[in-house]
């Protein structure tokens, strides 16, 4: 056996001094060339089994309990300096994040050198050579010039490929990845997990992959293990284990992804209601502000164009999904309607009335009827203010209500929420990242809008929270007619909740029209791409609300 | 990059003639003239008119205000700051020695607070929440909490008087050699670099231990990196760049201080030179010397900003960033 855990325990001290386990007597084992999946949500302790594997714990951690065999010894029972000697040659790392693993300071480069001279005493020279064919290895063209860069002359993909390169620079026999590609757009995620297939098999290395995607899992991983509470609560084959899941959490898991291929739709089409739609958006053009050197006098560089030529429509009660991966203009899309930047050049009409003026400038009645949501709900609220305050701030300023009233008011909002009412006078960093969501949700739909935006909603959030989030927000939908404009990089999440989408890449519209088209009959290329990239390999068993799609039919 | 350099470059010079004009305009706004300023009650009740229009004539005083600073400032950039008021001396002439000597102050400070800063700060970031930690980050609170004129005078007392190793007072004259200069200079150089060993180490052990727990010192440390690059090639050139413009306006900061000490110690620079020539109303010096602390000030911060163009590789490509 190549690895084999046995029973490990790792505990960490808390801020108000406590002892708590976060991984707690997990065993596996690992054989050469295996590839091995640890699928869990956030807080399961999957990044400090993960560690733990490479006998590494974070400051305030601690192994307090159990073995692991590397070929046969136990590295945890090692002095440090062995430890050391084993980390990034014999098993090695991928970090979650590629964008902050890098050393900001240091060329790419330099930082595999280091790796490499440290393990394998090569000289300077030696060293350049190998890292530069690593570097080549991983695809990138050019691997002499991406070995001189520094790391935010990268792309993320970039940088992950220069993280992976750097894992692997050493032939170790076992490569944990934990998370690679969460921080990555959907079509670069695919081409990175092809590259970590490939040099599997050509570097013959053993893999444990850590996700909280199943849907990655599957594509990459023989054997999966579910963790929950820091336990393994289920541990098989991955195609039998996603075919019958013995446990129950599993079976949730399963079902709370959002599928893309799911035949029919998922939930029922909102009829047109044949009236003008409350938003239509033609010729809109943005450019970012220009930027100069910041010399007195010196001439400015024109501004990149972000979005070009973009025309659609949404009509009442229904939902336009706008799908694209970072760079392709959703997000400014989103800015300019709800006047967070002034407007570009193209006309827009919220309900014939057009919307030419930045926020500030819009009369409170029109501020009131278009509402944002956006991705990271903890920046969004503010800090300082109770979930109370924060609810009661619209529901005062829009509707001129006395405290008690907006109070109550609140307070029914949260409970439609599904939260208890004692809520109100907590602060936003005291919720978990599902209820601070919700809250967001419940400030938009405050203010009574007629067009809400939601700008990758649930994309921070775990997958059965975000299943929760998603039913939330089409309840609301479908109890107060709202209009929704949804952008997500997730096709998955579309399809659940969007009637008609577009797919935007760099700044241009590639496919549009009804949900159920777009995804059945690509007729672009890059929307058949995307869809290949989230495609659930595993979908061997319809969903449960697939077949309950089907006997409606 | 180069354009990075020539925006810091080009803005710190406008900000030197906005601070000269400043400087002038201080002087201007005051009743009365350079000259009325530097007479005594005695002196106006001798002078006749005509030989005070004279006097005015002389120093160029009867010219427009805009006149006399442009031709002020063009002198100031050359290194030419006019004639004194009362000996007719010229100002660059009398500040030259001081301003020697507290460049000499400050080289002697900076020589030893950094390195003695680094190792300090080094050492608690490290050993975060330990004992070397507790140790440094309680004294060097007290450390800092200390106005410099009582760690002065305490210094004085203690290795002036009670153990005569020092002398109390600096008794040179202001062209003194450099080297008998920094031989008394030991006690205001101490004077000083207390509070900025216990400031610096404090910046730094916080840079340091935010950079310790960041996801590219974890990566290389689970490569196998071994700890002593980690720490020094990883980590401690990272938390430089947050560190490096605080401790810019810190040592900006530190010149009031150097003032104090020098009238502490009798040290002869560049802040006693501007003690006198308050005390003796000497307009000429006055504006002299404060456009010269103003130039130190913007110096440390175009030092600072483009040590951080050197340290950080994100800055030198977008020039247009702040």
């Amino acid at each position: 056996m190549l690895l084999d855990v046995k029973n490990l325990t790792v505990g960490y001290r808390t801020d108000d001094r406590q002892f708590r386990i976060a991984v707690d007597g997990v065993s596996l084992a690992l054989d050469k060339g295996e590839t091995l999946g640890i699928a869990g949500e956030s807080g399961c302790g999957k990044t400090t089994l993960a560690r733990a594997l490479m006998a590494y714990t974070r400051p305030g951690s601690k192994i307090v309990g159990g073995n692991v065999f590397l070929d046969g010894t136990d590295i945890l029972a090692l002095p440090d300096r062995q430890k050391h000697a084993i980390r990034g040659s014999r098993i090695a790392m991928v970090p979650q994040n590629p964008l902050s693993s890098l050393t900001f300071h240091m060329r790419v480069g330099a930082q595999i050198d280091e790796i490499v001279c440290r393990h394998e005493g090569l000289s300077r020279r030696q060293a350049q050579e190998k890292s530069v064919a690593l570097l080549a290895a991983t695809g990138m063209p050019e691997p002499d010039a991406i070995y001189r860069r520094y790391p935010h002359e990268l792309s993320g993909g970039q940088r992950q490929r220069v993280v992976i390169a750097a894992a692997l620079a050493c032939r170790p026999g076992i490569l944990v990845l934990d998370e690679p590609t969460t921080a990555l757009d959907k079509t670069t995620e695919l081409r990175v997990l092809e590259l970590v297939s490939q040099l599997r098999e050509q570097f013959d290395t053993a893999l444990v992959y850590i996700s909280h995607d199943l849907n990655v899992i599957a594509r990459v991983c023989d054997r999966i293990c579910v963790m929950r509470d820091g336990r393994v609560i289920e541990a098989g084959d991955t195609r039998k284990t996603f075919a019958s899941p013995v446990h129950g959490y599993t079976r949730r898991l399963l079902d709370a992804i959002p599928r893309v291929n799911a035949s029919g739709p998922v939930r029922p089409l909102r009829a047109d209601s044949g009236e003008a739609p409350i938003l239509e958006v033609t010729n809109l053009k943005y450019r970012y502000p220009a930027t100069g050197l910041g010399i007195p006098f010196s001439p400015k560089k024109p501004g990149t164009l972000a979005v070009q030529d973009l025309s659609f429509s949404i009509n009442r009660g229904r939902t336009l999904g706008l799908v694209g991966e970072s760079g392709s203009g959703k997000s400014t899309v989103a800015s300019v309607i709800s006047g967070i930047i002034p407007p570009g050049s193209g006309k827009i009409a919220f309900d014939g009335v057009p919307l030419n003026r930045a926020a500030p400038e819009r009369p409170a009645d029109l501020r009131r009827r278009i509402q944002m949501v956006f991705q990271d709900p903890l920046s969004s609220l503010n800090p300082r203010l109770s979930i109370g305050r924060i609810l009661m701030r619209p529901l005062r300023v829009f509707f001129a209500m006395g405290h008690e009233e907006a109070r109550q008011e609140a307070a029914r909002l949260l409970e439609r929420m599904d939260m208890r009412a004692e809520l109100l006078d907590r602060f936003p960093r005291q919720l978990s990242g599902g209820q601070q969501q919700r809250v967001a949700l419940a400030r938009a739909f405050a203010a009574r809008p007629d067009l809400i935006i939601c700008d990758e909603v649930t994309s921070a959030l775990d997958v059965s929270v975000q299943a929760s989030v998603l039913d939330l927000l089409l309840s609301m939908q479908a109890e107060s007619g709202v209009s929704c404009l949804f952008i997500s990089h997730d096709l998955g999440v579309i399809k659940r909740v969007a009637d008609d989408v577009i797919v935007l890449q760099s700044g241009e519209v590639r496919d549009a029209g009804p949900t159920s088209d777009v995804f059945t009959a690509p007729s672009h290329p890059y929307t058949q791409l995307l869809l290949e990239a989230t495609r659930n390999v595993f979908d061997v068993r319809p969903a449960a609300s697939d077949e309950a799609a089907l006997a409606v039919q | 990059m180069f354009a990075a350099i020539a925006r810091r470059i080009s803005l710190s010079f406008l900000i030197l003639i906005l601070v000269s004009l400043f400087v002038f305009l201080a002087t201007e706004v005051l009743p009365g003239d350079a000259l009325d300023v530097s007479l005594t009650d005695d002196d106006l009740a001798v002078l006749t008119p005509e030989q005070l229009a004279e006097m005015r004539a002389e120093l160029g005083l009867d010219r427009p205000a805009a006149v006399r600073y442009l031709s002020w400032l063009s002198g100031a950039l050359v290194g030419d700051f006019g004639n004194t008021i009362i000996t007719r001396a010229p100002v660059a002439d009398i500040i030259m020695g001081p301003l020697r000597n507290s460049i000499l102050l400050a080289l002697a400070t900076t020589a030893v607070a950094i390195p003695v800063a680094h190792f300090i700060g080094i050492l608690a970031a490290y050993w975060r929440d330990r004992a070397p930690d507790t140790i440094v980050s309680t004294s060097a609170i007290v450390g800092y909490s200390i106005p410099e004129f009582v760690s002065g005078n305490a210094l004085i007392l203690i290795f002036a008087i009670w153990l005569p190793i020092f002398p109390a007072t600096i008794v040179l004259y202001t062209d003194g050699p450099i080297l008998e200069m920094l031989a008394v200079s030991i006690l205001p150089v101490a004077t000083i670099v207390i509070g900025s060993i216990a400031y610096l180490s404090r910046l730094l052990r916080l840079g340091l231990v935010e950079a310790l727990v960041s996801d590219y010192v974890e990566r290389a440390r689970l490569a196998g990196v071994s700890e002593w690059r980690v720490v020094f090639t990883h980590a401690v050139p990272a938390s430089l760049v947050p560190t490096l413009n605080a401790a810019a306006l810190y040592v900006a900061g530190l010149l009031s201080g150097i003032v104090v000490v020098e009238k502490v110690f009798a040290y002869p620079g560049l802040g006693l030179e501007l003690i006198n020539a308050v005390l003796k109303r000497e307009v000429p010096v006055v504006q002299a010397t404060v456009f010269l602390g103003a130039v130190g000030v913007l110096l440390m911060n175009l030092l600072a900003d483009l040590s951080i163009i050197a340290l950080d590789p994100r800055v030198r490509r977008s020039a247009g960033r702040g």
